[in-house]
């Protein structure tokens, strides 16, 4: 027969009751300490919110977006170099992040090896790849810096008047000539490179730098009739006038090393983001049910078939969420624009050829934040919520997908 | 029943050259991930190969960059009166970093729990959504939060004894920073913590207090220690909030209230400041660099290894 045990029988019952009751308070008490906790990340946001706002919505005109950063009027400063800037370095930045990051997370999760090196070859740059996603965005701004800005200096360096690098295509060097008109200049073609400067004497063929068209340069030696008309003034130069170089650029011109391009603020940012988009889309690829691999490969489909056919459509919305969220990084990170292109800011306009330096949103943020006066502060939160405003577009995108994608799959 | 043309013909060719088409896909797919691998190579390479040339000045010494007390490079122009010792920015570093974490970790544990213990799913829906913000706001933008707010606020509090650019306000924001991802890598860890072991523990008669922090936090612990780790290697690498808030001058004490230049912080001043390519100075970026990669590397690799190696199983 089963009886309750003494030990149990005879246990002091409202010890056991106070005690029950004193542990259900408590564990109440830690439900409410964790409701609270919960919503300080939801305070935190709406102080955040509020404070940039107050800061910075008087300065949220036209001037902002249209005009162009201005020391000397501080009122009138705007971002549109900085907009187009972050256009151009994010352009570049997906269009060799996505391709290589797509790429990659479709060869480890699609092209299984059956062979045991090339299984630990494989697991390798899966653990390669989780550790290049932490490490700081900083040392990949000093890889940029080292690689695509100085090249480690195997193409000499670029300095102004002096070098520039190996120029590959897109440039046209020039002499600058001075005319008996004042302020008015020719443009002699270049042939020897190596001399940077040289002096004329004789009649020459120079190129009108506004029309492009080509005519012959009379001589002028002091002491003879100077010519008078303004026509004949801007064809005749004085003897022994010096001619500096001046170059020309199409928008595809091209040099090593890159210098601070954005070209190289784009590569570097793409190397910051490729882990990122890499996890994403074998995420995304995982998420696909092998059993529509298993169908396309039984109805005779070879493994890149598939890869084209049926994983990468179905995984498409996974992936170009992802995208878009690690898209959303690129153009808010700082650190490693500000190693590879320079804090300098004061540019007029968006980046003119492939090897233009540019100006990005962050960046003016974060030097317009450091300065002294005011009104640099408040603009600098009104930069803030410009550039939050586009996150926030970016990223309701990415939710928008998402969503529609989970509907569709329920 | 007679065989289709295709495969009476025995008209093979193209699937030949589909063989080799999908085998050049392969290996071009292939170079995609060898990329990866190059982009380490290259920063290994980059970090030892210019960090050779601080190391290999006469003004420097391995010593001397490990103990001195000192880091002048940006005050002092004169190379011999320039002191490189790691010291003070690895002491600004881990003042931020240890301020962050006394912030970050508890606020996201909690939330963790919170989310994945107690919280409807309405109430999921929404808080979810505002850490992916938090988590998505730029750096520099927490950053100015620092300098316009938590600075002031600190003044205010303390009656001026913080200086403008402090230890406490850079670390309280990259608390900010950290939170989310704490979070949304605990949370992770306990979700995957089966229901069973939650049933089992409200059968003995648990509070829902005594199963989230006795059974499911120990079961999840392995994911949570990882997720600290990782957060911990991201607000030493953090950058643009150090660089903002923190001031510029590398001062070695345990005083949160002064002015600490972080490692970051003083890649991003050397940066600006336009140093000439190829002197000490410019060489000590790197020498920087290289401490911070080692133990941003450290961290990330034995959460990765934590998280592997005692993760529990239940099947």
């Amino acid at each position: 027969m089963s009886s309750i045990p003494d030990a149990i029988a005879n246990q002091d019952k409202t010890y056991l009751l106070e005690k029950a009751n004193r542990r259900k308070r408590f564990s109440l008490w830690f439900y409410g300490l964790c409701v609270a906790i919960a919503f300080v990340s939801v305070i935190i946001l709406i102080v955040l919110m509020i404070s940039i706002w107050s800061q910075g919505s008087s300065r949220l005109t036209s001037d902002l977006i249209l005009n162009s950063h201005s020391e000397l009027e501080i009122e009138k400063s705007g971002m549109w170099p900085a907009i187009m800037g972050s256009l151009f370095v994010c352009g570049t930045c997906a269009a060799v992040a996505l391709p290589l990051g797509v790429g990659t997370a479709v060869f480890l999760e699609e092209f299984q090896p059956t062979h045991r090196v090339l299984r630990l070859l494989h697991g390798f740059v899966q653990l390669n790849i989780s550790n290049l996603a932490g490490v700081p965005s900083i040392v990949y701004g000093l890889l940029g810096l080292t690689v695509f800005v100085y090249m480690f200096n195997i193409f000499g360096q670029i300095r102004v008047n002096e070098s520039a690098g190996w120029e590959i295509m897109g440039y046209k060097n020039y002499y600058q000539v001075l005319t008996l008109e004042p302020g008015h200049v020719v443009f002699v073609p270049q042939t020897d490179a190596t001399v940077r400067e040289t002096s004329f004497d004789e009649p020459f063929q120079a190129v009108d730098p506004a029309s492009g068209q080509s005519f012959e340069i009379a001589i002028w030696t002091p002491g003879t009739p100077k010519p008078t008309a303004p026509e004949d003034r801007r064809v005749t130069v004085r003897a022994g006038v010096r001619g500096t170089t001046i170059t020309e650029t199409s928008w595809y011109y091209f040099r090593l090393p890159f210098d601070k391009s954005f070209l190289s603020g784009g590569l570097t940012l793409a190397l910051v983001i490729l882990p990122v988009i890499i996890i994403a889309s074998q995420e995304s690829l995982r998420g696909v049910p092998s059993s529509l691999r298993e169908a396309s490969m039984g109805l005779g489909a070879t493994t890149w078939q598939t890869v084209r056919d049926v994983s990468l459509p179905a995984a498409l919305p996974g992936i170009m969420t992802g995208s878009i969220l690690a898209m959303g990084r690129a153009i808010g990170e700082a650190a490693p624009i500000l190693v590879v292109m320079g804090a300098a800011v004061a540019k007029s306009t968006g980046p003119k050829h492939l090897m233009d330096n540019a100006v990005t949103m962050p960046v003016l943020i974060y030097n317009w934040a450091g300065r002294q006066q005011d009104e640099f502060k408040e603009l600098s939160a009104a930069a803030i919520i410009v550039l939050l405003v586009i996150l926030l577009v970016m990223n309701s995108t990415a939710i928008y997908i998402r969503q529609k994608v989970q509907k569709s799959q329920t | 029943m007679a065989l289709p043309k295709a495969l009476q013909n025995r008209d093979f060719r193209s699937t030949q050259a589909g063989a080799f088409s999908e085998r050049l896909i392969v290996v071009s797919l292939a170079c995609c991930a060898l990329a990866t691998v190059l982009i380490t190579i290259g920063i290994i390479y980059m970090l030892i190969s210019q960090s050779a040339g601080f190391f290999n000045s006469e003004s420097v010494t391995l010593k001397g960059f490990l103990t001195d007390p000192e880091w002048t490079a940006l005050q002092s122009k004169e190379l011999d009166h320039a002191k490189f010792g790691i010291m003070p920015l690895l002491s600004g570093t881990f003042r931020v970093t240890i301020i962050a974490m006394i912030i970050a970790m508890p606020l996201g544990l909690v939330t963790a729990i919170y989310l994945s213990e107690f919280a409807s799913s309405r109430i999921r829906s929404w808080l979810k959504p505002t850490l992916e913000i938090i988590a998505g706001v730029p750096t520099v933008v927490l950053g100015y939060f620092a300098i316009l707010v938590i600075s002031p606020s600190l003044q205010l509090v303390s009656d001026g004894s913080f200086s403008t650019f402090n230890a406490t306000s850079a670390g309280i924001a990259v608390g900010i920073l950290c939170l989310p991802m704490i979070c949304s890598l605990s949370e992770d860890a306990m979700r995957a913590v089966p229901r069973s072991l939650r049933e089992g523990a409200y059968g003995l008669g648990c509070t829902p207090f005594e199963t989230s922090v006795k059974v499911v936090v120990p079961a999840a612990l392995s994911g949570i220690i990882s997720a600290f780790l990782l957060a911990f290697s991201r607000a030493v690498g953090e950058t643009m909030v150090v660089a903002l808030a923190a001031g510029t001058l590398p001062t070695m004490t345990l005083n949160p209230t002064q002015q600490a230049q972080t490692m970051t912080g003083f890649i991003v001043e050397m940066i600006k400041s336009e140093s000439e390519y190829g002197t000490v100075q410019y060489y000590s970026l790197y020498a920087v660099a290289i401490t911070l990669f080692a133990i941003t590397f450290l961290m990330t690799l034995g959460g990765q290894i934590i998280r592997k190696r005692f993760q529990e199983s239940y099947q």
